[in-house]
């Protein structure tokens, strides 16, 4: 009984962290944008505007829950539900630290594939049930981007898994102890980052919201909690995919012992984040048929060249 | 009656996570539902459209365009999960496996030139 | 006795049920998105994860998007759900629906005077799916990717249009 306990301990201490990971992510982004963009950003409330956190959270919460009457109702409210869900799920299979993982699923990869294929229905379906122009739009081009970058989502990673023999993260992960494996992986690597950004719909590829031209697509008409699920499913969406990629090519925990295992997650962890702020402050937005166009004809064939390669590699390197 | 016998991996943490993630927007949703204010004024009756009045509904017919991404999504995504299996398992297969994953490789490539040379894949 | 087990398999049929009864279309596929989940569960507890997770990635996470493109490209909405309703009358699945009660009572009946039998389930990884896969059934594969191939071929040339030009100088210059 007592394991069933620690294993809620547990569950609820990571998914406690990595909300308040999500929230503190506001401010981190904000504020290095300003940075970035020589402003100051949020610094009035708390020491260092820390507490435009609280400030933003209650203030969603009190905002009014409107449900719009030509809205689908039942399909209004489950849309943002379900990113928040499916992302939190994909982070059951991520090793933290040698001691600190929820499950290790010896099909993690695929379980973190799967779990990231169902976002898209959040996206699609409070799309379609808001019942607006801008949202359908939005809907249908952040659905056709996410499908489209999904394909060689998975395909970029299965050159780590033929270096490791293995789908689970924590094994992956222990096969890098002589060396990471961007270095052996560089091209899947850059081809995942640039899926993972897709998939989290950021910018450069944040076209399903596209403030100038679609008033933020898919969710235009949501408010209150429900839009602030649609913003903690994006910033988790950042932290899952930077700890994916720690752990799959930079090594996961691992690092000279003068810090502990879970710092040095943390810190890898912390430096993809804050990459994939800089690219929302340095980059501009493609056109969309550029965007998709580059997904196939670019990515696709260079995914799969890549495997073939790494094949090629491996078997001669092998062989007596 | 066929008893199913416990499994030795035991899955019932991700069980143990959903529910707390259920939980956890559930209870959000609900706080935010109970706390904020309600106001029906007219404006908010008809779906936002930059201010400028509601013309028609938007239950229109989408552009065939991205049908044709979906139909190729799932098509491509089958033939991904055929890979799968083979980058798990790569060492074992050896040059048997490789020489096997590149004829099927060619076959999605043929299938993949042929969409490109008709310009299915082109946005106009 | 496995709970879990149960669960998910009520969880399935119950939304497979829905799936068959709900009006509207977007509704359907949601139940179609659970009950496909359930049978991930049912197949994790079998002791097949890899087809556990083959059946999130591909029936929830893949064919089922493409339906919810289908109804939002054919804009199947409160006109289909009155169509359903004219189709779905008592008279049309009366007679169905006791018949295959009466299937099913003689399944269970079959099922609980066989000897009780405790199944030792061993799990499959993912490395012995690939041997197979890739050992005795590679023809299957390689017949698949061609399938797939004619698939593909066929994808291309949905919602293609010839246009025609009418005048004639404009019908040299698109050619």
């Amino acid at each position: 009984m007592s394991e069933t306990l620690n294993y809620w301990l547990v569950i609820v201490g990571i998914l406690f962290v990595l909300l308040n990971i999500a929230a503190f992510l506001i401010w981190v982004e904000r504020r290095m944008l300003a940075l970035w963009q020589d402003r100051l950003g949020p610094n009035r409330a708390g020491p260092f505007g820390l507490l435009i956190i609280l400030a933003d959270t209650l203030k969603l919460f009190f905002k009014e829950d409107w449900i719009p009457p030509f809205a689908d109702r039942h399909v209004f409210v489950i849309a943002p539900a379900v990113i928040v869900i499916s992302v939190l799920l994909s982070f059951a299979i991520i090793p933290f630290a040698p001691a600190i993982q929820i499950v290790d699923l010896n099909i993690g990869l695929l379980f973190f594939l799967g779990m990231s294929s169902l976002g898209v229905y959040s996206i699609v379906l409070g799309g379609w049930a808001s019942n607006n122009k801008y949202s359908l739009l939005g809907a249908l081009r952040g659905a056709s981007q996410m499908i489209s970058y999904e394909v060689f989502m998975g395909l970029s990673l299965m050159g780590v898994v033929m270096l490791s023999g293995s789908f689970s993260l924590r094994t992956i992960v222990e096969a890098q102890k002589d060396y990471w494996f961007v270095l052996l992986q560089p091209v899947g690597f850059v081809i995942f980052f640039i899926a993972g950004i897709a998939e989290t719909h950021r910018l450069p590829f944040d076209i399903p919201e596209a403030e100038s031209e679609l008033v933020a697509g898919f969710h235009s008409e949501y408010s209150g909690m429900k839009f602030g699920m649609f913003f903690i499913g994006e910033y988790l969406g950042i932290t899952l995919i930077s700890s994916i990629t720690v752990a799959l090519f930079f090594g996961g925990w691992l690092g000279p012992a003068f810090l502990p295992p879970l710092a040095w997650f943390a810190i890898k962890t912390a430096g993809f984040i804050l990459f994939f702020i800089l690219l929302r402050a340095s980059l501009p937005r493609p056109r969309y048929d550029q965007l998709m166009e580059y997904g196939w004809k670019i990515l696709l064939p260079l995914t799969l060249l890549n495997l073939l390669v790494t094949g090629g590699i491996i078997l001669f390197l092998n062989q007596p | 009656m066929l008893l199913l016998e416990q499994l030795p991996v035991n899955y019932a943490p991700v069980a143990f996570q959903f529910f707390v993630a259920v939980g956890f927007v559930v209870v959000t949703m609900l706080a935010t539902h109970l706390i904020g204010p309600k106001r029906k004024t007219s404006d908010k009756l008809t779906p936002f459209e930059s201010g400028v009045e509601v013309q028609g509904n938007a239950r229109h017919p989408m552009s065939v365009k991205y049908f044709l991404v979906a139909i190729l999504f799932v098509l491509f995504d089958v033939e991904v999960i055929f890979m799968y299996p083979w980058a798990v398992n790569f060492r074992e297969l050896g040059i048997l496996g490789m020489l096997e994953m590149f004829t099927f490789m060619i076959f999605l490539l043929l299938g993949f030139i042929y969409i490109i040379k008709k310009g299915a894949l082109n946005w106009e | 006795m496995n709970v879990f087990f149960y669960i998910a398999a009520a969880v399935a049929i119950i939304s497979t049920l829905m799936v068959i009864t709900r009006k509207h279309p977007v509704h359907a596929l949601l139940y179609l998105i659970v009950s496909f989940m359930a049978v991930a569960i049912i197949f994790f507890q079998l002791g097949a994860p890899f087809v556990a997770a083959l059946e999130i990635v591909l029936y929830a996470g893949a064919i089922v998007v493409l339906f919810i493109f289908v109804v939002m490209m054919l804009n199947l909405g409160r006109e289909t759900s009155l169509q359903e309703k004219t189709w779905l009358n008592l008279a049309t699945w009366l007679l169905p629906g006791v018949l295959g009660a009466i299937l099913l009572i003689e399944l269970i009946y079959l099922i609980s005077t066989q000897p009780n039998e405790t199944l030792t389930i061993a799990e499959i990884e993912p490395k012995a799916v690939a041997l197979s896969l890739f050992g005795p059934y590679v023809i299957g594969v390689e017949l698949s990717a061609m399938l797939l191939m004619a698939g593909v071929i066929g994808a291309a040339h949905i919602g293609r249009r010839t246009i025609k030009h009418y005048h004639r100088f404009l019908q040299e210059e698109t050619k």
